[in-house]
């Protein structure tokens, strides 16, 4: 079948290229036996027809719209995620930022520090109050920041003994109100008046001054 | 790892497995498997363990166990006395805390006891379910719903409720 094609197929092609020059024949001849013998190899592909066998562009591979796989590159419209994206980002920075070097700082104290053990209290030695703590980083902080637990419990008290005092006054004074309004003499319930030797009686022995 | 529990406390009962009667050529997969995790598991973990506690046995630190002085209670208070009032509810306070701890103490106790038993708990731990039975009786009859907001002088009026009651029931 390919035999018989052949030989008709440069027959017809030969008588065309009657008219033209000697050269461009020469090329042309050149080209279109090259498409001959490519239609020769495979004819039966639909791409191989003597028209768009020297016309035809270069099969681009990934703009081919195949069925399956990494194939063609969609743009896929969506809303755009831009702030999304870029608030996950600033979190992370930030919430990284200080939680490194804090758990660096962790990681390093438990394991060149370690926990406290427990011990027997010595005959005659009075521990400080963060010596009582286990984690060395409660120990620093009762250390340094807070006041120990018998200084609180004495300023609770002395906070409870001054409000003491002060309602046992108030209720003295409210009892001393009472009596002094009863027995009506007390020097809460008298006004101070001006001196009796101040009055001018002078005028009040004559009464059509 | 840290050292093993308190044998005193929760005794294990005495091992019962057969010596090794090795009747077959074929080698034990459970004496391959368990070699295969000492050294894929518990050698790494055992060595990182052994690392670290040299790095930090050259700053030992130590802690105490803080023991308080008994202050008067809420009974021994005389009546507006406040300060008196408040170390007693402090003394109170630590009681309970004191208290729950044992609660859990004792908890601990019967959970290790059911799980060494396994399906039978019910008459091997006798001893320990008695016991269990009767610390939270006692621990709910003293602080049973006394709620959130407790302090020592809820807790004496729910004292005195139970004397009344026992009395009401005796006479």
């Amino acid at each position: 079948m390919a035999a018989q094609l052949h030989p008709v197929f440069d027959e017809s092609q030969f008588a065309l290229l009657v008219g033209h020059s000697k050269a461009v024949m020469v090329g042309m001849s050149v080209l279109r036996s090259a498409a001959a013998f490519a239609a020769r190899l495979s004819p039966l592909k639909s791409g191989n027809n003597a028209v768009n066998l020297l016309t035809r562009t270069i099969p681009r591979t990934d703009k081919v719209a195949v069925r399956w796989g990494h194939g063609k590159k969609m743009f896929i419209v969506r809303p755009s995620d831009f702030y999304d994206r870029r608030f996950l980002n600033l979190l992370q920075y930030y919430i990284l930022l200080t939680g490194i070097p804090v758990a660096v700082l962790i990681t390093c104290v438990n394991i060149f520090i370690g926990e406290a053990e427990l011990a027997e209290t010595p005959e005659d030695y009075e521990p400080e109050h963060w010596e009582y703590y286990k984690h060395p980083i409660t120990r620093w902080i009762a250390r340094n920041m807070y006041d120990s637990p018998v200084k609180d419990y004495e300023k609770m008290m002395a906070a409870i003994q001054i409000e003491k005092e002060k309602a046992d006054m108030r209720l003295t004074q409210l009892e001393v109100r009472r009596h002094m309004r009863q027995k009506g003499d007390g020097p809460w319930f008298q006004v101070p008046t001006l001196n009796k030797e101040l009055i001018d009686n002078s005028y009040k022995s004559s009464p059509d001054n | 790892m840290p050292g093993d529990h308190d044998m005193g406390a929760y005794p294990e009962p005495p091992r019962q497995t057969p010596a090794v009667d090795k009747q077959t050529a074929l080698p034990n997969p459970e004496l391959i498997l368990s070699k295969l995790f000492y050294y894929s598991v518990d050698l790494p973990v055992t060595t990182f363990r052994d690392a670290i506690d040299n790095i930090r046995s050259r700053n030992k630190l130590v802690y105490y166990h803080q023991k308080f002085r008994r202050v008067p209670d809420l009974t021994d208070c005389q009546e507006g006395d406040y300060v008196c009032y408040y170390e007693a509810e402090m003394q109170w306070r630590r009681d309970y805390k004191v208290d729950q701890e044992i609660v859990k103490v004792i908890q601990e106790r019967l959970k290790a006891c059911q799980q060494r038993e396994g399906n039978s708990y019910q008459q091997n731990c006798a001893k320990e379910i008695q016991q269990f039975n009767e610390v939270t009786k006692n621990y709910l009859s003293r602080y049973g719903d006394l709620g959130a907001y407790a302090n020592g002088r809820k807790c004496l009026m729910k004292q005195k409720e139970r004397m009344m009651a026992a009395q009401a029931q005796s006479a």
